[in-house]
């Protein structure tokens, strides 16, 4: 078998002039590299881990589904560790199954659908949500999955949020993405000042209800498992565990 | 200049999710595939649900196994 690095951040292993496994090395917006190895055995996985570990800086970072153990024990074979773990979650919208259909929120606040919100108080309310919380439990990771921008703003697209509203200004948000027909719930947060009223499952009941109303059954959700708040919250609607990923670090 | 050979890529929908992380793919002429995801699909926090519509690359030691490398938007 012979290991060539066919470009930047690429490995292939060749046998029998056959692909038979690929590796992958990619920078992350938040800057951590974050490697895949695509092999049909165990040989070409070893050997295509061995090249990349060689030339690529620690640390390096994977995902695995937890489900996938040979490849989760591959990685550990090679020291990577358990960084931290993401339960997936089926969330449904029937308001008899989320019993949502009576939150409103509390008084004085009220839903912006998605695709209306006021892109300045958006901004703002997102860059203040991220300073408070960017220490938090659950959230060291959340850079990885958006971009920086100017000012610490890490809104892409504003027809995509929800928010939660006072008269003077925005108190929580909820990013949904409907690129595929499992609308994916990307993020939920309220600012630390205005928690525990109620905002973020009034944001959770508008958006269900309107996927529901659009006779979507079923919406997806990663939560970090150290983030207890979010657990119980989407526990409590009745949403069902679907798997789980594993980021390992090494 | 680097010898790259061709891959078999077959398109095809997801008709089951499995244990283990693999799904039950038909391929466009019938015939039913045991898959799982690749890295770059994971990494990228691309989901694969039923009925999903992929490109499936085949290992050459077993055309009954694979490897998903892309989801369609339906």
């Amino acid at each position: 078998m012979q290991i060539m690095r066919v470009a930047d951040g690429i490995w292939h292993a060749l046998e029998d002039d056959l692909v038979v496994g690929r590796g992958h090395a990619g920078r992350r917006p938040d800057g951590r590299v974050f490697v895949s190895i695509d092999a049909w055995h165990l040989t070409g996985f070893d050997q295509l881990a061995e090249a990349m570990l060689a030339a690529l800086p620690a640390p390096l970072y994977t995902l695995v589904d937890e489900a996938d153990v040979e490849l989760a024990s591959g990685w550990q074979r090679l020291g990577f560790t358990v960084r931290r773990r993401e339960w997936e979650f089926a969330v449904p919208t029937d308001p008899c199954v989320t019993e949502l259909e009576a939150v409103l929120p509390p008084p004085g606040v009220t839903i912006v659908p998605v695709g209306s919100a006021d892109e300045g108080l958006l901004r703002a309310l997102d860059r203040t949500i991220r300073a408070e919380v960017g220490a938090g439990a659950g959230w060291q990771s959340m850079p990885a999955e958006v971009r920086p921008r100017p000012a610490g703003d890490t809104i892409v697209d504003p027809t995509r949020y929800a928010v939660a509203a006072a008269p003077d200004r925005y108190l929580g948000l909820l990013r949904l993405v409907t690129a595929t027909r499992q609308p994916r719930i990307g993020l939920i947060a309220v600012r630390a000042d205005s928690q525990r009223r109620g905002i973020a499952r009034a944001l959770l009941a508008h958006v269900l209800g309107t996927l529901d109303r659009r006779g979507i059954a079923t919406a997806s959700i990663e939560v970090d498992e150290s983030n207890e708040a979010a657990l119980a919250l989407f526990e409590g609607i009745g949403s069902r565990r679907t798997g789980s990923s594993l980021e390992l670090a090494r | 200049m680097t010898k790259r050979p061709d891959s078999i890529e077959v398109e095809g929908h997801v008709v089951e999710c499995l244990r283990s992380a693999m799904f039950t793919v038909e391929l466009e002429n019938g015939h039913k595939v045991l898959a799982h995801i690749s890295g770059k699909i994971r990494k990228n926090y691309i989901k694969i649900l039923p009925q999903d519509r992929v490109l499936v690359e085949l290992t050459p030691y077993d055309l009954t196994r694979g490897r998903i490398v892309f989801r369609y938007r339906n």
